[in-house]
């Protein structure tokens, strides 16, 4: 199908009937003098001019705690799956970026049914950036722009919004559009041309295919330690960031001490026990080992097993998360590029 | 089988946190459903010789506490420290801040001196006996006291959190108190009440005590960046980090 434009009255329109419709739609939205993606009951109350939400659109895939299963203590379990519909409206392209990475991590080697189930029944638009945040630094990281994942794409260009629908749940919703000109797509263009330069609060001093290699020689660096003095493990780093993915299982029973729930819970490698096995051993016990890792995640461990670009998507929420301001992962790499030769 | 014996005493406190169990409700059926409650002042009058779970509320305040909850100790298999008064010492640590006679003077004016008002150190219970497990919070939360009891009566060891109050903030997408220079205590206290001040935009004061290893520096650090004293963090602390674990 060819890409679409439609004015930002039919925008309103299109949200204003999926929200009739009672199914499921989420969306940005102020929270104070934030934002933030929550349940959607007017078309008014959604920002597509947002810079920044405070939680990543993660939450929508992988709950801050989900059940997983129930059970009879010593007898039969009962797999539990989210298969509501979900509409969720306003996903930046660093996000975007973030839950395709996520979407390769939960449906490789044992595929996790309880994420691929909810993840199918999710309907996702996305949107260029118009404002960009304090903290942003997407142009550095390759992801300011995004050319899959969604099922639309929208862009601003001032009194209309370009559409382009790749899938067919985004062609279904885009049925009446008129088709963009080549005037719009070249709006459409320029937008995202300023997004790859400008999204650009902490310029990264080195390609994101060098990280590997850096990191791969700065393991015993002192900005480790450094850092980590001043950190508090609190996890908020890993717990606000779009492309962090790790969960803890806990099983609780009820009263009768027969049947019982399963569920898990968003984990975080910054977290004192995070690493903590079986025998109370913890394998990264020093607060500097637990600092270390995440950078290393974002930067080495993750895109070598993905075989993608990079983990860190340039979100910049780690940046404002952080209360002691330690966890901008560009003031780290470019600490390292200071003294390392790649 | 017979139920597990349970028996809950208090010491110094407001007993808040009985007041806790006594407001489960519907749950307090379900609780006396599966354990049997042998002794309980503040609900019922008999007193009992031996119980497998001791529930203690409130702190060690007088000598003769001392002797009362070596007593318990003795006779429980498991010793639950329930709220912050028996966990950390609570708010009645406080008092551990100021000369003892001071403090008598303050509160009970020229009466100070009577035998039966005798002070000491406000002591944490795991500070004179052992404690098999601490539920934190002044007062404790619901959820939790429930949980850890479910646990124990099935053998399981409850997990309770030692990750700061920040896991919970976040995961429920708050604003961070910080951003509008509020000091909040959240980065070293332990969670598990869901963040419950955060969530109505105040700062977190540490009713739930540190996590096993709170950076105290990095408290320093941040206090410092906002352009506040070691003295204001101390302020902050006071209430209930009082002579409790890491002082400034
Ligand atoms: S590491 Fe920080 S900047 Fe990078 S994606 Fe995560 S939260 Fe965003
Ligand atoms: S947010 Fe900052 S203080 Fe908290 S764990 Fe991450 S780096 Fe450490
Ligand atoms: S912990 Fe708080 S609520 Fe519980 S008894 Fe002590 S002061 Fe009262
Ligand atoms: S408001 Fe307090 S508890 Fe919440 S994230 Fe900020 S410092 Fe942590
Ligand atoms: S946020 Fe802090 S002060 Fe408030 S209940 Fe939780 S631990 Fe206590």
């Amino acid at each position: 199908m060819s890409i679409k434009k439609i004015s930002k009255e039919e925008l309103s329109q299109l949200v204003s009937t999926l929200i009739a419709s009672g199914d499921r739609v989420e969306g940005v939205q102020a929270k104070d003098d934030k934002f933030a993606f929550g349940p959607l009951t007017s078309a008014d109350d959604l920002r597509l001019d947002y810079d920044v939400t405070l939680l990543s659109p993660r939450k929508y895939v992988l709950p801050p705690v989900e059940s997983l299963m129930t059970f009879e203590v010593g007898g039969r379990y009962q797999s539990e799956y989210d298969t509501e519909k979900l509409t969720l409206i306003g996903v930046h392209p660093y996000d975007m970026i973030a839950l395709n990475q996520i979407d390769q991590v939960f449906s490789q080697d044992e595929v996790d049914n309880h994420y691929t189930t909810r993840r199918k029944n999710m309907t996702l638009i996305a949107c260029d950036v118009v404002t960009p945040s304090e903290n942003v630094f997407a142009s550095s990281m390759g992801t300011a722009t995004v050319s899959e994942g969604y099922d639309i794409l929208l862009t601003d260009i001032g009194d209309a919004y370009v559409a382009d629908a790749p899938t067919e749940k985004g062609q279904a919703l885009l049925c009446n559009a008129a088709d963009a000109t080549a005037e719009d797509l070249a709006k459409r263009q320029a937008v995202q041309e300023r997004n790859q330069s400008d999204l650009n609060r902490h310029p990264l001093n080195c390609k994101i295919e060098d990280l590997p290699q850096l990191l791969e020689k700065a393991y015993d660096h002192p900005v480790w330690e450094e850092k980590a003095a001043s950190c508090f493990s609190c996890g908020s780093c890993n717990q606000v960031c779009p492309t962090c993915y790790c969960f803890n299982v806990q099983d609780d029973v009820s009263w009768d001490l027969k049947s019982g729930t399963r569920s898990r819970a968003w984990d975080g490698c910054l977290l004192e026990n995070f690493a903590n096995v079986a025998g109370d051993h913890n394998f990264r016990k020093k607060r500097n080992d637990r600092f270390r890792h995440r950078l290393y995640r974002k930067g080495k461990y993750v895109p070598e097993k993905l075989g993608i670009g990079t983990a860190c998507v340039g979100c910049g929420r780690c940046i404002t998360a952080c209360v002691p301001g330690i966890a901008n992962p560009v003031d780290i790499y470019n600490t390292l590029l200071n003294d390392i030769k790649l | 089988m017979s139920k597990p014996r349970v028996a809950i005493f208090d010491f110094a406190c407001c007993e808040g946190c009985q007041l806790q169990i006594v407001n489960l409700e519907e749950e307090i059926l379900d609780l006396l459903g599966v354990v049997d409650v042998v002794e309980w002042r503040e609900a019922m009058s008999e007193q009992s010789e031996a119980y497998d779970i001791a529930i203690i509320e409130g702190s060690i305040t007088r000598p003769e506490d001392e002797e009362r909850i070596k007593d318990i100790r003795s006779k429980a298999s498991i010793l639950i420290a329930l709220g912050a008064c028996a966990s950390i010492g609570g708010v009645n640590k406080l008092k551990n801040n100021f000369d003892l006679n001071d403090v008598k003077k303050c509160v009970y004016g020229d009466a100070a001196d009577m035998p039966h008002l005798e002070t000491a150190m406000t002591k944490a219970v795991d500070e004179v006996v052992k404690v098999d497990f601490k539920i934190q919070g002044c007062p404790v939360e619901h959820d939790e006291l429930t949980y850890v009891l479910r646990s124990l009566l099935i053998g399981k060891t409850p997990e309770i959190p030692d990750y700061p109050v920040c896991v919970e903030c976040k995961a429920k997408g708050n604003i961070c108190r910080w951003e509008y220079s509020e000091q909040c205590l959240g980065p070293i206290t332990r969670a598990g009440c869901g963040a419950r001040c955060p969530s109505a935009n105040n700062r977190c004061f540490g009713c739930r005590g540190y996590v096993d290893n709170p950076n105290v520096d990095a408290a320093k650090d941040v206090f410092e960046k906002y352009g506040l004293t070691v003295e204001d963090l101390k302020s902050r602390m006071v209430l209930f980090g009082s002579k409790q674990g890491p002082t400034l």
